[in-house]
């Protein structure tokens, strides 16, 4: 179905995409893509007179088949940074021109060769207060069904999160997770397997925690801090929260990558970043970009949380995608 | 002109008016036959030549495993759907043809209804506070929210729905014909309605449930959406493996090869229907 409607779509915006004055974007969809799209986007489309045309969600099989076809009908596609590095690898995408995209004040941890910093993000334990007694302190938490009865969501897709929060859960110290222990992890995610609801998608992990379906689970700060705006009764820990990055990548032979390099100028700028941040409660890339934000606004981000928070290990990750992917399927579908 | 273009179709022995399948037959060889071949060609090829995809695919538990459920899920939803859409098919076949379309029109109406729109009104039914959970826990009746969503039972309701009118609409053209003087006669004879049922109703009507349910097993054997929404991931399908497969792995030799043989086996099913029911039958009544 996902393939089916951005086939479609990509096939609609082939036949516009060619044009000088235009460039696609293409990202998450959701709570996500509209802020990135109110706070670089339209400020853009106003200063450049290049119109961004949005597309999504993001499909890494799609990417690769447009590239693989020499048809690239994306132009900036925001992925997760464990599959930029393992693409730039593949000869998927084409290198950032740092002579258009400052790259003085991106934080360095984010931005490389074949990839400019998006935003950066932590996964945190939320959870519903109505549907939870007590309050969860840590990933181990999530693991004990005496104490938290209920249903527990966790991101569905094989990604940095899940493995590592069942191995600290285990008591794997933080400095001690990489390489993943991926027998140890499985077994202790056997413990609690017939509790657990998997969520495919953002909006899908909102609702689930928002309706009590799933008691709490681990959710991107961003999307808690969606709920918690719209008023929903909402717990986050962020204790053990941990941090990964969404990058912006041009596909090789993007049609229109002067566009495309001009786009992410504007995105990664201070300005860009500061306005993505404070609407998205996602970390800014731009280290000049709190500056420009209100004081109650950097509270919300996970800047604000470094105490106990974990890096998860993008390049570990990259190298060893398939690998734990292959296993990740087999456990799940057994 | 119209007569010699008779004749030449006499000669090639197709039959009159051949001709105007030609537009049908061309958009089928360029959007289904000419896509086929191209997945046959990438499940071999990519990423290097050889069957070491197929390998992969049949020496994988994984893959096996979703096999497996996938026949499972769908053998499921057929047996359901057939005892759900008799007794729907047998009332529609007998009822006054006025009420009776009636009746045909809100059946028909829930295909015109966007399946997406349809699977969500589901999940907000059958989660565990969903509308059904709530109003059985509200009555007493249960204690603890019952598993209907994310696992087997879900998808088989979800599906079950869906399927319903692929078997009801065939089934209708069978049971139609069937002369109601026959089970009257068995009544005569001093038959129960059960046995009138099983050794009359049940055997002429044969057809039509053959028909509709080879129709509703093998659209149940690529179903996407529906799995996807209502299942858990034990029960995973086989399309879903495959948009995992590529969209995650971005293997897509090895997904190709996953959906290939998918078809393969569903045109082998076809066969086994066409040999059984013979050819003439197997489109049933619809």
């Amino acid at each position: 179905m996902k393939l089916i409607l951005t086939g479609l779509l990509a096939g609609l915006l082939a036949a516009t995409a060619a044009k000088a004055d235009e460039m696609a974007f293409t990202s998450w969809g959701g709570t996500t893509q509209e802020a990135q799209t109110k706070s670089w986007a339209a400020p853009f489309e106003a200063s450049s007179g290049i119109k961004v045309l949005q597309d999504g969600p993001t499909d890494y099989g799609k990417l690769k088949a447009m590239v693989d076809a020499g048809n690239v009908t994306w132009d900036v596609v925001d992925v997760e940074m464990d599959f930029a590095i393992k693409a730039a690898k593949d000869g998927l995408l084409e290198p950032i021109d740092y002579a258009v995209v400052p790259k003085a004040d991106l934080d360095p941890r984010f931005s490389n060769e074949h990839a400019v910093g998006s935003f950066y993000y932590s996964f945190v334990l939320a959870w519903n207060k109505g549907a939870v007694p007590g309050e969860p302190t840590g990933w181990a938490d999530m693991f004990d069904t005496k104490k938290f009865p209920g249903k527990r969501t966790f991101y569905k897709w094989s990604a940095p999160g899940v493995i590592e929060i069942a191995l600290l859960a285990d008591g794997v110290p933080a400095d001690k997770l990489y390489p993943l222990d991926l027998d140890r992890a499985f077994k202790k995610l056997d413990t609690i397997k017939s509790d657990i609801v998997w969520w495919g998608g953002g909006a899908e992990s909102q609702q689930l925690i928002a309706s009590g379906e799933a008691a709490f689970g681990q959710l991107w700060n961003g999307r808690v801090f969606a709920l918690q705006q719209d008023g929903t009764d909402v717990g986050v820990a962020w204790n053990q929260n941990l941090t990964a990055a969404d990058v912006l990548v041009v596909p090789k032979g993007a049609k229109n990558k002067g566009s495309a390099m001009k786009f992410l100028a504007a995105a990664t700028s201070p300005t860009g970043q500061a306005k993505f941040a404070e609407a998205s409660g996602y970390a800014p890339i731009n280290t000049k970009a709190k500056a420009e934000m209100p004081a109650d606004a950097v509270k919300a981000l996970p800047d604000a949380h470094v105490d106990g928070q974990i890096n998860l290990d993008m390049n570990y990750w990259a190298e060893h995608r398939d690998e734990i992917a292959t296993r990740w399927y087999a456990w799940q579908t057994k | 002109m119209q007569g010699s273009s008779f004749r030449r179709s006499s000669i090639a022995g197709l039959p009159a008016g051949s001709g105007s399948a030609l537009p049908a037959l061309l958009l089928v060889g360029l959007f289904f036959i000419v896509p086929v071949v191209a997945l046959l060609l990438r499940s071999v090829t990519d990423p290097e030549p050889g069957l070491q995809n197929y390998a992969a695919l049949f020496g994988s538990g994984t893959y096996v495993r979703v096999f497996l459920n996938t026949f499972l899920v769908a053998s499921v939803v057929t047996a359901v759907t057939i005892v759900v859409a008799f007794p729907v098919a047998w009332m529609l076949a007998i009822m006054p043809p006025a009420l009776g379309s009636i009746v045909f029109g809100i059946i028909i109406l829930s295909m015109w209804t966007n399946l997406l729109t349809r699977t969500y009104a589901w999940m907000v039914l059958l989660q565990r506070t969903g509308v059904i959970n709530r109003a059985l826990m509200a009555l007493g009746i249960i204690h603890e929210p019952l598993p209907l969503i994310n696992n087997l039972a879900g998808v088989t309701i979800g599906m079950v729905y869906i399927m319903l009118p692929f078997m009801i609409l065939p089934l209708v053209g069978t049971l139609r014909a069937i002369d109601p003087m026959t089970l009257r006669a068995a009544a005569l004879c001093g038959a129960s309605p059960f046995e009138a049922f099983r050794r009359i109703l049940l055997p002429l009507s044969l057809p039509g449930i053959a028909a509709g349910g080879l129709m509703v097993f093998v659209m149940s054997l690529g179903y996407f959406v529906t799995p996807a929404l209502l299942g858990g991931t034990s029960n995973m399908m086989l399309a879903e493996m495959i948009a995992q497969t590529v969209q995650s792995l971005l293997n897509w030799g090895l997904g190709s090869a996953a959906a290939f043989v998918l078809l393969v086996v569903t045109m082998a099913l076809y066969a086994i229907q066409l040999r059984l029911v013979g050819a003439s039958r197997a489109g049933g009544g619809i």
